[in-house]
């Protein structure tokens, strides 16, 4: 089915929106690239041009010739900006410490994230970054973009901004880096009334919640992450723009266990695919993989004379549950037993599908390492439905972040909050009781906490009576 | 909503820090009207940026909000 926008999308044409001729964008020739030398010498940094993979140095170089080039009334802030950010890179590797300042008032009216105060502590020897803000701008649902579009923020951010961007922050923001405060209001109102775009979450917000490529590409999605992406970010933008919550909290989707984005890993609330039926078999085109007429893995290993493909040895046998078996060339799985590591799904890809009943799990509490150590989230939903309007997703949402708002310290992340409460009292908070997929090793490690009101006769007991039954 | 952002404006006012977490405030709320709910306490700081007696300040990491005036309010560069 084609995809359907469901509110009216403003189409945006480059050549209604653009700032910069192709004289303008094409200004200088390769050799002139080779020969140009930065107003600061950079040694530590063109040491990293010298590396297997393209470097940011590299980069920045192009960007700071281009930005020589312009005419003085072709951009906002100074032009400078890109050598001076080097220059002070440099420094930096040189004192093995960092010469940014972060933290402000700086923002746009109303808004408490989005924007990212950042200041040179050395703003006499590189003036034109003394103050050099970064936006983040919310990105679409699963980063589809237009080259329209693409190029005119980037005109828009050479004119008022430095033109060096991130794409993509961790958080998957579009980063914009370096502009000065008087840039931030008009480069807001192009962004949202000219681009029909917002910005992202920064500080103690929402963070912009971010989504795999899900049903628009993926065969393996198990839910419409774009779609769940979406509705959240549209239906909490108050949690979003206006920050009240403790820290940081971040949402991601991932469509299946594959976990392209990474939510286990990167996000305090983390959706992934998944499925509560059978993997879906079919056994003609398991035998299609046995003769070789398929390859596997969808042929991302060719090139090299791997041998025959060896489902016993490539599949099999590294099923961590090992609830897989071939019997007369007929492939039958233990349901009960997989772990959804997907291993075997992303082998035979025509053979082997997710089930048909779709839902997703939901994890929280992961996080990076800025104050206690970094955390994987821990599996608190194993199987949630996962349909339009999503009410179920947005009650659950709302109970966690009570519970964390009423619970935690300043600056803690959930995560932090539910390792320092116990699982057990998180877990009654939420009105959820517990069950052994929300520990590691559930054969060995305690999930029920008994209640005093759970057991018989409570904690008394007549001692006599006990050690009648039981002598010492 | 006005008593809320009355007793904002005076915790933001009297109080020996000039930046606040939001959790701060919520709590000096509550401690004058133990029935003030975080949802409209957060409306009423929120109706207080929008007049600009309150102001976002952010690390990057986390948010505070201060009293316009008071303390760092501005822009050290501009």
């Amino acid at each position: 089915m084609p995809f359907e926008p469901k509110e009216p999308q403003k189409e945006i044409k480059y050549e209604e929106t653009r700032i910069y001729t192709d004289a303008e964008l094409n200004s200088y020739t390769d050799e002139e690239l080779k020969n140009f030398r930065i107003k600061h010498a950079i040694p530590a940094l063109e040491e990293l041009e010298s590396g297997p993979w393209p470097s940011f140095v590299a980069d920045a170089k192009q960007e700071a010739l281009h930005r020589r080039k312009l005419a003085d009334n072709r951009m906002l802030i100074e032009r400078d900006v890109v050598e001076d950010m080097l220059g002070q890179l440099q420094d930096s590797f040189d004192d093995g410490e960092t010469h940014w300042k972060h933290g402000g008032i700086v923002g746009v009216f109303g808004y408490g994230g989005g924007v990212i105060g950042r200041y040179s502590d050395q703003p006499e020897k590189y003036p034109s970054i003394a103050h050099f803000h970064t936006i983040r701008v919310n990105q679409p649902a699963s980063k589809f973009y237009n080259t329209d579009f693409l190029r005119t923020i980037c005109d828009l951010w050479e004119y008022r901004g430095s033109g060096l961007m991130n794409l993509h922050g961790s958080t998957g923001d579009l980063v914009l880096l370096g502009t000065t405060t008087e840039q931030l209001e008009p480069i807001f109102f192009e962004l949202t009334h000219v681009l029909g775009q917002d910005i992202g979450g920064s500080g103690s917000n929402l963070r912009t919640p971010s989504c795999c490529i899900g049903k628009a590409r993926c065969e393996f999605a198990c839910y419409d992450t774009q779609d769940l992406c979406y509705e959240l970010t549209k239906y909490y933008q108050d949690e979003l723009h206006r920050p009240a919550f403790p820290y940081k909290f971040k949402i991601k989707f991932d469509g299946c266990p594959n976990g392209c984005v990474a939510s286990i890993a990167r996000s305090d609330m983390s959706f992934i695919g998944t499925w509560r039926d059978n993997i879906r078999i079919d056994q003609k085109a398991v035998k299609a993989y046995l003769s070789g007429d398929v390859e596997p893995n969808g042929g991302a290993h060719q090139g090299r004379d791997w041998g025959k493909f060896d489902i016993q040895k490539e599949v099999l046998e590294l099923c961590p549950t090992r609830c897989m078996s071939l019997v007369d060339n007929e492939l039958r799985i233990d349901n009960q037993e997989c772990t959804r590591c997907m291993h075997c799904i992303n082998v035979m890809p025509m053979a082997i599908k997710p089930g048909k009943d779709n839902g997703v799990s939901i994890l929280l509490g992961s996080k990076a390492p800025i104050l206690a150590g970094a955390q994987m989230a821990t599996l608190i939903v194993p199987f949630m439905k996962a349909e339009p309007p999503y009410d179920n997703i947005k009650d659950f949402i709302e109970k966690v972040w009570e519970f964390w708002m009423e619970e935690g310290k300043n600056r803690e992340r959930l995560g932090e909050l539910m390792q320092r409460t116990g699982l057990p009292k998180f877990l009654a908070t939420i009105g959820l009781p517990p069950a052994p997929q929300m520990v590691k090793t559930p054969r060995e490690n305690p999930y029920i906490l008994w209640q005093e009101k759970d057991v018989p006769g409570g904690w008394n007991r007549d001692i006599n009576a006990y050690r009648s039954r039981h002598k010492r | 909503m006005d008593e809320l952002k009355k007793i904002i404006v005076e915790f933001a006012e009297t109080n020996k820090k000039t930046k606040f977490y939001f959790k701060d405030i919520e709590k000096a709320v509550q401690k004058v009207n133990s029935d003030a709910k975080m949802r409209d306490i957060k409306k009423a700081c929120t109706a207080l940026i929008n007049e600009g007696t309150l102001i976002y300040f952010s690390t990057g990491s986390s948010t505070m909000y201060g009293l316009k005036g008071r303390g760092i309010t501005e822009d050290p560069i501009t």
